[in-house]
């Protein structure tokens, strides 16, 4: 037998080793567990704010932390950082590629980030000298665009990537601190565990993986889905993680436990799940799909509870802010709005 | 798998060698903890508590104002 062949072999019986270890586990189910929850109520949540500015389709958006501002990234080839409460634009920043696909706004408030089909993650100083917002960096290293990009500080960001990694990189230096190679498959999204210890990648391999950010390793893979993960999130205590697919569901998986919970789908649904985001508590889920709305989900009934209607184009990206107040859901019909 | 080169298959194989060794909690004890969890918060989740939105800064208060 060959090397690639008795490898091969291996790592099929490694990964039927992993599906009995995680049998041994699941001595019950979340339905099991909430079959006495009553259903939450139906949610109807009003556009309260309309954000206009973008002349094209929107990629995506990020809030701030402990703010009311965010920034959206669309290809007219502009970033522009919002005050949602007056829909003030307080920043609007012409970018060199206007390819975008994805922006992130840095904890501190003090930088914002966005990059895309130039295969680059741009870093961008919001609080310059003479209030001018200028290029600060520019990683450059991915052999494929950029999907999707997140802060861990003012000095690390984590990027993701059609190359089929994600990488850690110093921003003081423009350099890769860790490469996380092990998706079979372009990297669409990535999302920061609320520890900043742990991040999650969801990819066209159909997999979601937990990656250990000191380690370097992978900790985690979860399966199940039968199409490209487009959307990712952590549950908000960190403990599981949500994906959204192109197969038009979304699931949860249950980290400690290493285990897929359960499935969020409906037969009237057969789109695809563009984003994603939890609500404060993570009983309800907000999804973005490709048919122009969001679906709010009931999290532990898996029961459809709402839909956000108003965009006339798919919805790309949506966002919670960090205090659950607000909802911004961008669209490709080039505008934002607040919801709630 | 197919696409894989030999060291990028010895990567892989490492890598499933170490998920195979991560610690699993049970079930019955992960997924009551997470109910649990959610249902402590639903109180503090302002789409869930109609109360909590009492104040909501998205809304205009008040008639217009004559600047």
């Amino acid at each position: 037998m060959g090397e690639m062949e008795a490898l091969r072999k291996e790592a099929d019986n490694l990964k039927d080793q992993i599906t009995e270890a995680r049998k041994v586990v699941q001595d019950t189910t979340l339905q099991e567990a909430v079959a006495g929850t009553a259903l939450v109520g139906r949610v109807q949540l009003k556009t309260r704010k309309t954000l206009r500015g973008h002349l094209a389709k929107i990629y995506a958006m990020h809030w701030g932390t402990d703010t009311k501002f965010c920034v959206s990234a669309s290809q007219d080839g502009k970033l522009i950082v919002w005050d949602t409460l007056t829909t003030n634009k307080v920043n609007a920043i012409p970018l060199k590629s206007s390819w975008v696909m994805t922006c992130a706004y840095a904890p501190s408030g003090n930088m914002v980030a966005c990059g895309g089909l130039d295969n680059m993650c741009s870093i961008y100083n919001l609080k310059g000298k003479d209030g001018n917002v200028k290029v600060m960096r520019e990683l450059a290293a991915h052999t494929g665009y950029l999907s999707c990009c997140r802060f861990l500080s003012d000095s690390e960001i984590i990027t993701s990537s059609g190359d089929c990694t994600c990488v850690l990189w110093d921003i003081e230096t423009g350099t890769e601190k860790t490469i996380f190679a092990g998706h079979l498959g372009d990297c669409m999204s990535l999302a920061v565990s609320p520890d900043f210890k742990m991040f999650i990648s969801g990819a066209c391999d159909f997999t979601a993986k937990l990656w250990d950010i000191r380690e370097a390793t992978c900790r985690q893979t979860f399966s199940g889905h039968e199409s490209d993960i487009n959307a990712i999130g952590f549950f908000p205590n960190g403990n599981a993680v949500i994906t959204g697919s192109d197969d038009a569901t979304c699931k949860l998986y249950d980290l400690r436990a290493d285990q897929e919970l359960v499935t969020y789908q409906d037969s009237g649904i057969m789109c695809g799940v563009t984003s994603l985001a939890p609500s404060l508590s993570g009983r309800l889920l907000l999804a973005g799909y490709d048919d122009f709305n969001v679906n709010i989900w009931d999290m532990l009934k898996a029961e459809r509870v709402g839909v956000l209607a108003g965009h006339d184009n798919r919805v790309s990206c949506i966002g919670v802010s960090s205090d659950g107040m607000a909802c911004c859901t961008g669209s490709w019909d080039s505008f934002l709005k607040i919801w709630n | 798998m197919e696409d894989l080169d030999l060291p990028q298959m010895k990567r892989e194989v490492e890598s499933l060698q170490y998920q195979l060794a991560i610690s699993r909690e049970k079930s019955s004890i992960t997924v009551t903890e997470l109910v649990k969890w959610i249902e402590g918060c639903v109180c503090d989740d302002p789409f869930l508590n109609p109360e909590l939105m009492r104040a909501n800064p998205w809304v205009e208060k008040g008639k217009c104002v004559i600047l």
